[in-house]
């Protein structure tokens, strides 16, 4: 490859597959080649230098516009970089930026670090802040989007590496959340998923098959920062789970993630395999449908409370679980900075009846939902606690839906009626904050266009959020966050709930993978011995 | 000729036409929203309507259908939902993984099933072609995603000598290819062994065989040459089925090909990289049987297209 | 290729030279022997599985739905599980038994409404011609070219994935095979002096078709149906398989499977078990729709010969 083509990673791998393209058409000996001009060597094992990672789920590009999955953010930022990331602890560490420091309650005061460039020498600039926060506040339909109450605007200095990112009102913690706003040349930059890779972090990518999933990292010999331990980082998308278990055992990959507490136990234990886990970010709940009429014996949250009884939440966790997931304690994981403890769930079947006959509600007849990979083990888990409450009288009708379906329609009540909804909730900035707004921020002016989540709407618990997102100052924050969790945990809003824990497994050989509780890890750490 | 291959164009064309409509309609009709299997789970009601805009899922059915083939005459795909870039792009990414499992599979097929059936005519009516006979029926009836299972099972984790998922080297291709000849064993050979029984009973044989022709020129030039029509047209018709994708296949070794493409623009109510891979995989399982019937003069003298059996 | 002999001396009680060992020797005696193993092999691979399966509420199993998550993935044979636990402590073979319930079922209805359908539509192709035959001629080659499961995936997403509605998709799936040897046979039919007859006796075309061309051809036809059934039971346990079976917590073979594939390495009996059931009745249809088409219309036809001949 000549240098024109390192510097520009996709040129070659469109005429390739424009080659490919009509090999494919014309007949099947170009098209035996094509696929395998990628490969490694005749075993299909990872060479000495080559770390091979296995997504669950098909990276479709480099940028996180719209494509923003634990695992992927792993492999983005080793080639896109933000001001700030977020370190051990969840707490923000500073990339590209070497000052983040609010200055005023509305603004923050931002300088680039000295030296920051791409991959093809050209420098990071003020510029290209301002233009990558403009494109994803023009992108339709971003998580991330969602995570900014507002998005800041550039204010520039008469430095030229220091600036100021200004709000309407306080953001206290836009320094976590601009660790999500990769920044890439302005002039290169587009309100959509950019489809070139071309970052300043300290790999590049050598090639790229974005229809298959398939990745080659190579590292960026113009790094600005300390060269990175490996030389080449694969990645392949392998959706079956059992697919990527059986290719860890073997050594065709180094690294899966996102593992699933079945999977954990086949690997545990297994020679030249080591398990990684920790608490994660998001939280699964079986969340109560607040749309039901007032006179339905759900809209009373002492029923609520008395189902909760009937779920044997340990035989949960321990059996369908396998120990992968902690008991929920709060309304949010308690691992999250600002959330608290508020209750925990108890197991008593003989209450549970008990109280449900007293609330009238015996006999009652529920409809649970869920999308199929909602959680890992999401069928069991609904299947084992339509069974518990069998057990007390309750009977349940279990309704999945799959991938792509018309959940969202159900969820709005659109769809038809239901009662349980198996859900999950991430929060990726690590802030109880941003769960907090998420779920349970609901107002009747949101409900009007069903936006309310599940309908959860308590306007009191609404405003007790909002007034604590915008304190400045941290200790009352944390008391005013901890009130309205409490507040929040009396409503009784789900069932059960559980965390579950990220879970990776890594060949022996692989070291080094600081798997963060947001489910990705710092490439740049990961080394491979022998 | 030339008349016979322009109307036998123009039928392959209303045929994929039809198929599209078909497609387009369905697509549309079946619940679930697009704008909400591509935007966060947490988007508003507004943005949704956005999206849908960006898509130009807000008109009416039949102007969508009006764009869809104005763009499809000018040769734009439109661009995949999910994959952010030209659907026929993503489609091609994945193409030649799904032509290099198939011919693989057809090679093998190919391969083992006409001398089997070859052998199973020349032993016909004995115990050991009805072992044969029985062990291919055996092959057909397994579930393919079980028989994928177990492969993976015995030849990646219980003997760890092929590689699991994916096509990163030869070795990938084994397990898979395996798996898909297996279903097809039964049929070519059977249908083999039929054509050479009455092959080998026929006239021209005898007369072959009294003139000193030797046996195995016997067999594998004239019984077999004459059996090479239904023989081409059995795995022409094969082949086309599996360029379709093996869908539950390439789900099992996770092998990227468009079979696993389809699944996956399904769950994300990916449209126009549904009626992509539609369209570019019935063109060609179509292109692959027009090519047969082309074959059928060169293969069989007798035969002149066009004309009326 | 014959076997027997140019009789040339009386010997024994025979009158002619072909001995019994001559007999046993022969093509069509070896044929109908390798029939009748096949149709033995096929009637007790079908029965096998079948019988349990229409017995499986008189048979002392555990409830297919009953769980104990204390004794989750036992291995088979231990604590009266014959088949063992699966992931929820749910005893296998119930649930496989219970799950070939709503397997067979999809399964005969698919093939039944397949055969309906077929017939119909083959019939009225062969027998009418003209733009009839070319809509069903252009139909069925348009499904051809269609990626078939992944159209089936669609429809069940668009209709949900009730029992009814896969049933209806496996048969729409099938029906071309129905229609394409229906529309073969009815056109040599046609042709037959029976149907000239009736046409002479001022019979309108639809009654000569339903009353006198379809009652002779359904015979043939009704045996490859028998090859469709094990196809439609295959077919919907890949539908199971890829999460488009009916509602849970209905068990169906397909879904054992696919909910099994997560224990892969450490729960064999989970998929290897189920799927082993699966082959053995597939191949027992297989085997005795195989032996039914070959043997059954042979002796069919010469029965025929025998009373045309009785008539004469």
């Amino acid at each position: 490859m000549t240098s024109d083509a390192a510097l520009d990673p996709y040129t070659p791998g469109i005429s390739r597959r424009g080659l490919l393209r009509w090999g494919a058409l014309g007949g099947g000996s170009l098209a035996l080649g094509g696929p395998l001009a990628a490969c490694a060597g005749p075993t299909g094992l990872p060479g000495p230098g080559t770390l091979t990672l296995g997504l669950t789920r098909s990276l479709v590009s480099l940028d996180n516009k719209l494509n923003q999955f634990d695992a992927a953010v792993t492999v983005q930022r080793a080639v896109r970089q933000a001001l700030t990331t977020l370190g051990p602890g969840l707490k923000p560490r500073l990339v590209l930026a070497d000052r983040f420091e609010m200055t005023e309650p509305t603004a923050w005061t931002v300088r680039l670090r000295k030296g920051v460039r791409y991959a093809d020498g050209s420098p990071v600039t003020v510029e290209d802040v301002d233009t990558a926060l403009r494109m994803y506040g023009k992108v339709n339909g971003s998580f991330l989007l969602g995570l900014f109450p507002e998005l800041p605007e550039v204010e520039k200095t008469a430095d030229a590496r220091t600036f100021r990112l200004r709000t309407e009102r306080p953001v206290p913690i836009l320094d976590r959340l601009m660790a999500n706003i990769h920044i890439t040349p302005a002039d290169a930059n587009k309100p959509e998923e950019l489809q070139s890779g071309l970052g300043s972090g300290p790999y590049r990518v050598a090639r790229a098959n974005s229809g298959a999933g398939e990745y080659t990292l190579a590292r960026n010999p113009r790094y600005w920062g300390p060269k990175p331990p490996l030389e080449t980082v694969r990645v392949r998308y392998v959706p079956e789970e059992s697919s990527r278990v059986v290719a860890l055992r073997s050594g065709e990959l180094d690294v899966v993630d996102t593992l699933s507490p079945d999977a954990a136990e086949q690997l545990t234990g297994l020679p030249g395999v080591s398990l990684e886990r920790g608490d994660g970010v998001r939280v699964c709940q079986l969340f109560y449908n607040f749309r039901k009429p007032k006179n339905h014996p759900l809209s009373d949250p002492r029923v609520r409370q008395a189902l909760a009884y009937a779920i044997d939440g340990e035989a949960l966790l321990r059996d369908v679980l396998a120990d992968s997931a902690s008991p929920l304690r709060g309304v949010v994981p308690t691992n999250l900075d600002g959330a608290v403890e508020t209750g925990s769930f108890t197991h008593d079947p003989a209450r549970a009846r008990a109280l449900l006959r007293r609330h009238g509600a015996d006999n009652l007849r529920l409809t649970f939902m869920w999308e199929s990979g909602e959680f890992a083990g999401d069928a069991s888990v609904m299947e084992a606690v339509a069974d518990m409450l069998g057990d007390v009288g309750v009977r349940v009708t279990l309704k999945q839906f799959q991938p792509g379906g018309d959940i969202l329609k159900w969820r709005q009540g659109r769809g038809g009626d239901w009662d349980v909804i198996g859900n999950g909730f991430p929060s990726p900035t690590g802030l109880a904050l941003t769960c907090l707004q998420g779920m349970y921020a609901g107002t009747a002016e949101k409900e009007r266009t069903r936006e309310a989540f599940m309908g959860y709407v308590f306007p009191k618990i609404a405003d007790g959020i909002e007034e604590a997102s915008v304190e400045v100052d941290d200790a009352e924050r944390q008391r005013k966050l901890a009130a309205v969790q409490k507040a929040i945990w009396d409503t009784w809003p789900a069932l059960w709930g559980f965390v579950p824990k990220t879970l990776l497994a890594r060949r022996g050989r692989v070291r080094d993978v600081g798997l963060l509780p947001t489910n990705s890890y710092d490439l740049t750490a990961v080394h491979l011995e022998g | 000729m030339p008349t016979y291959l322009l109307r036998r164009l123009g039928q392959s064309v209303l045929t994929v036409f039809l198929t599209l409509t078909a497609v387009f309609l369905l697509v549309r009709l079946a619940p679930g929203d697009p704008a909400a299997a591509y935007a966060a789970p947490t988007a508003s009601a507004e943005e949704l309507v956005r999206i849908r805009g960006q898509f130009g899922l807000d008109r009416p059915l039949l102007v969508q259908y009006g764009i869809y083939l104005r763009d499809l005459v000018s040769g734009d795909l439109g661009t995949s939902y999910s994959f952010h870039s030209p659907a026929f792009d993503v489609v091609m990414d994945r193409l030649p993984y799904t032509i290099t499992l198939a011919v693989s599979a057809i090679a093998v097929t190919v391969l083992v099933a006409v001398p089997l059936g070859v052998w199973m005519a020349r032993r016909a009516d004995t115990r050991r072609e009805l072992g044969a006979n029985i062990l291919t029926i055996t092959g057909q009836s397994m579930p393919d995603f079980w028989t994928g299972v177990m492969l993976l099972t015995g030849f990646a984790v219980v003997i760890p000598v092929l590689p699991a998922s994916g096509f990163t080297s030869w070795g990938g291709l084994v397990l898979p290819t395996i798996t898909v000849a297996i279903l097809q064993f039964a049929l070519v050979s059977r249908l083999v062994r039929r054509e050479m029984t009455t092959a080998l009973a026929a006239p021209y044989t005898t007369v072959a065989r009294s003139r000193g022709v030797a046996e195995r020129a016997l067999v594998w030039r004239y019984a077999l040459g004459n059996s090479a029509v239904p023989l081409v047209t059995a795995v022409g018709t094969r082949f086309a089925a599996l360029l379709n994708g093996v869908v539950v296949v390439e789900v099992v070794f996770a092998w990227p090909g468009v079979g696993s493409l389809v699944v996956r623009a399904l769950e994300t109510r990916d449209y126009p990289l549904i009626q992509a891979t539609v369209l570019i995989t019935a063109s060609l399982a179509i292109l692959v049987q027009l090519l047969v019937d082309l074959l059928y003069p060169l293969l069989d003298p007798r035969v002149r297209l066009g004309k009326a059996a | 290729m014959t076997t027997a002999g140019i009789p040339t001396a009386r010997t024994g009680g025979r009158p002619s030279a072909v001995t019994a060992r001559d007999l046993a020797r022969a093509t069509a005696t070896r044929r109908r022997s390798a029939n009748r193993v096949k149709l033995w092999a096929g009637s007790v691979c079908t029965a096998l599985v079948v019988l349990p399966i229409l017995l499986a509420q008189l048979l002392p199993l555990p409830d297919a739905n009953d769980q104990e998550l204390g004794a989750r993935r036992l291995p088979p044979l231990t604590e009266g599980h014959l088949f063992g636990t699966d992931q929820l402590g749910r005893d296998l073979l119930s649930r496989v038994l219970h799950g070939g319930q709503v397997s067979l079922t999809v399964g005969v209805l698919a093939v039944v409404v397949s055969g309906l359908i077929g017939i119909a539509a083959g019939a009225a192709a062969g027998y009418f011609g003209g733009w009839m035959d070319a809509v069903v001629s252009r139909v069925l080659e348009a499904q051809l070219a269609l990626p078939l499961l992944m159209m089936l995936l669609l429809v069940v997403a668009l209709f949900g994935s009730s029992v009814t509605v896969i049933t209806a998709v496996i048969a729409v799936a099938q029906w071309p095979e129905v229609a394409r040897l229906t529309r073969s046979l009815v056109l040599v039919e046609r042709e037959k002096p029976y149907v000239a007859a009736a046409r002479v006796l001022g019979l309108r075309g639809l009654t000569i078709l339903a009353r006198h061309v379809v009652p002779n051809v359904v015979r043939p036809v009704s045996l490859v149906v028998l090859l469709l059934l094990a196809q439609a039971v295959l077919l919907e346990s890949a539908l199971s398989y890829l999460g488009a079976g009916p509602e849970r917590p209905f068990a169906t073979w397909g879904r054992i499977i696919s909910d099994g594939q997560d224990y892969l390495t450490t729960s064999w009996w989970l998929i290897t078990l189920p799927g082993l059931v699966i082959a053995l009745l597939v191949v027992g249809v297989n085997l005795l729709g195989d032996a039914l088409r070959d043997g059954g219309g042979r002796t069919s036809r010469t029965k025929a010969a025998k009373a045309d001949g009785g008539t004469a």
